[in-house]
C-alpha cells in the first residue's frame, strides 16, 4: 500500500513538472522590435523612369508608439505635367502627411505584419503654370489658337485629410514591403485666380467635389532602437 | 485597389458639359414698329472671306453668330433679297476657366459696331455689350 502511494507520488510530481515546463514553454518572453521604420514609395521611381513629365519622390516614415499605434509621416515632392483635352499645366511642389496607423492584425509570436487603418493630416506647398490653353469653342467656323500664357502661380497651399487602408508584410529580418491606399478629403486651398488646382502633390488628381485618392507601394527598413516584451 | 481607382478615376469631370465660347445672338425687328419682331428672309450670312454660316433662310426670330476669336474684330455680311449689307463688331476678348475637361471658354466685353452699311438694315442697336452666354439676344437689326 505504502509503495503504491509512494509510486504515485511520484508519478504526480513528474506530471507536474512537465505541465510546468510545458507552461514555461507558452510563456516565453517573445521581444518585439519598436524603432524607426524608413522606406521608399517605390511607386514614384518608377513612374518617373516611365513618365518624363512626372517626376516624383516619397519618403515614408512610421514610428511604433504604443503595442498598436505607428506614428506615420510622409514627405514627397512631385513635378508633373498634366495634358487634358484644352489644357496643359505643371505642377510642382512637396507635401509632408502626418498622423498614425492602428494595426488590427493579431500577430502570431516573432511575427510582424500589419494590416491596418490610419489617419493623416497632408499639407502641400506648390506652384502650377499654365502651359498652354485652347480656348473651347463648339463648331469649327472660327478655329482658335492654341495660347502659351506660362502663367505661373506661385507659393500655393492646400490642406487636407486622408484615411489610409494598408498592409505591411516582413519579408526580410527588418525589412518591410507595404502597400496602401488613401481617400483625400481637402480642408481648404489656396486656387489660382482665374485657374483651378487640378492636381496637387501629395494630393493626386483633384476630382470635382475636391476628393483624392492615393496609393502607395513601399519598401521599408525597421531599425530597431529598443526591445520590448510582448 | 485598381478597379477602384478605374471607377473613381471616370468622374463627371472628364466630359466637357458646361457652357463654353458664346456666340453673338442678333435678332430681326421691324423698323416702323420697335418693339415687334419682323421675318426676314437671308440669302446668306457669312464673315468677311469666309463661307456661308447661313443660306437661303427665313429668319422669324434671330440668328446665331460665332466670333473670331483670334482677333479682336468680326466683319460679317448679310445678304437680304440680294442686297448686301455689312456690321463690323469690335469687342474685348476675355478668356475665362472654366473646368478640368472643358478648360478656357472667351467671352467677348465692350461689344461696339466699328461701321457699318444701311441698305436693307435701318437701325442696329446693342442690347448688352458683353457677350457671355447664348440666352438672349445681344443685337437688334431694325429693317
Amino acid at each position: 500500500m505504502t509503495q503504491r502511494h509512494i509510486l504515485l507520488f511520484f508519478i504526480n510530481i513528474l506530471f507536474t513538472i512537465t505541465v510546468i515546463s510545458q507552461e514555461e514553454q507558452d510563456t516565453i518572453k517573445v521581444k518585439e522590435n519598436y524603432g524607426i521604420r524608413v522606406g521608399v514609395d517605390l511607386s514614384k521611381p518608377i513612374t518617373s523612369f516611365l513618365e518624363t513629365e512626372n517626376k516624383g519622390l516619397e519618403i515614408v516614415s512610421d514610428f511604433r508608439i504604443l503595442k498598436n499605434y505607428y506614428a506615420a509621416v510622409e514627405l514627397g515632392f512631385l513635378d508633373k505635367t498634366t495634358s487634358e483635352d484644352y489644357i496643359n499645366f505643371t505642377t510642382k511642389g512637396s507635401y509632408i502627411k502626418a498622423g498614425f496607423n492602428y494595426n488590427a492584425y493579431e500577430n502570431w509570436a516573432g511575427m510582424n505584419n500589419e494590416i491596418y487603418v490610419g489617419l493623416r493630416y497632408g499639407f502641400s506647398l506648390f506652384n502650377q503654370t499654365l502651359n498652354s490653353y485652347t480656348p473651347n469653342v463648339n463648331g469649327t467656323y472660327f478655329i482658335p489658337e492654341t495660347l502659351e500664357p506660362n502663367t505661373e502661380f506661385n507659393d500655393l497651399t492646400a490642406h487636407w485629410v486622408e484615411f489610409v487602408f494598408g498592409m505591411k508584410v516582413e519579408t526580410l529580418k527588418n525589412l518591410y514591403l507595404g502597400v496602401s491606399i488613401s481617400f483625400n478629403n481637402m480642408i481648404s486651398t489656396t486656387e489660382p485666380e482665374n485657374f483651378k488646382n487640378l492636381h496637387i502633390p501629395g494630393f493626386n488628381r483633384v476630382f470635382l467635389n475636391n476628393t483624392g485618392v492615393g496609393f502607395n507601394y513601399t519598401i521599408s527598413y525597421l531599425i530597431p532602437i529598443i526591445k520590448k516584451n510582448k | 485597389m485598381f478597379s477602384i481607382f478605374a471607377i473613381l478615376s471616370c468622374e463627371k469631370d472628364d466630359i466637357c458639359i458646361e457652357n463654353t465660347t458664346p456666340n453673338l445672338i442678333i435678332r430681326f425687328y421691324d423698323n416702323d414698329n420697335q418693339t415687334e419682331a419682323k421675318q426676314i428672309v437671308l440669302d446668306s450670312v457669312w464673315a468677311n472671306n469666309k463661307e456661308n454660316i447661313y443660306k437661303n433662310e427665313t429668319i422669324d426670330s434671330i440668328i446665331v453668330l460665332p466670333l473670331d476669336l483670334s482677333q479682336n474684330n468680326t466683319l460679317f455680311k448679310f445678304s437680304s433679297n440680294s442686297i448686301e449689307d455689312e456690321i463690323n463688331f469690335t469687342y474685348d476678348r476675355n478668356d475665362i476657366f472654366v473646368s478640368r475637361s472643358c478648360g478656357y471658354k472667351t467671352i467677348f466685353e465692350n461689344l461696339q459696331i466699328d461701321s457699318n452699311s444701311t441698305n436693307w438694315i435701318k437701325n442696329i442697336s446693342i442690347n448688352n455689350t458683353i457677350i457671355e452666354n447664348d440666352t438672349a439676344a445681344h443685337i437688334t437689326i431694325f429693317h
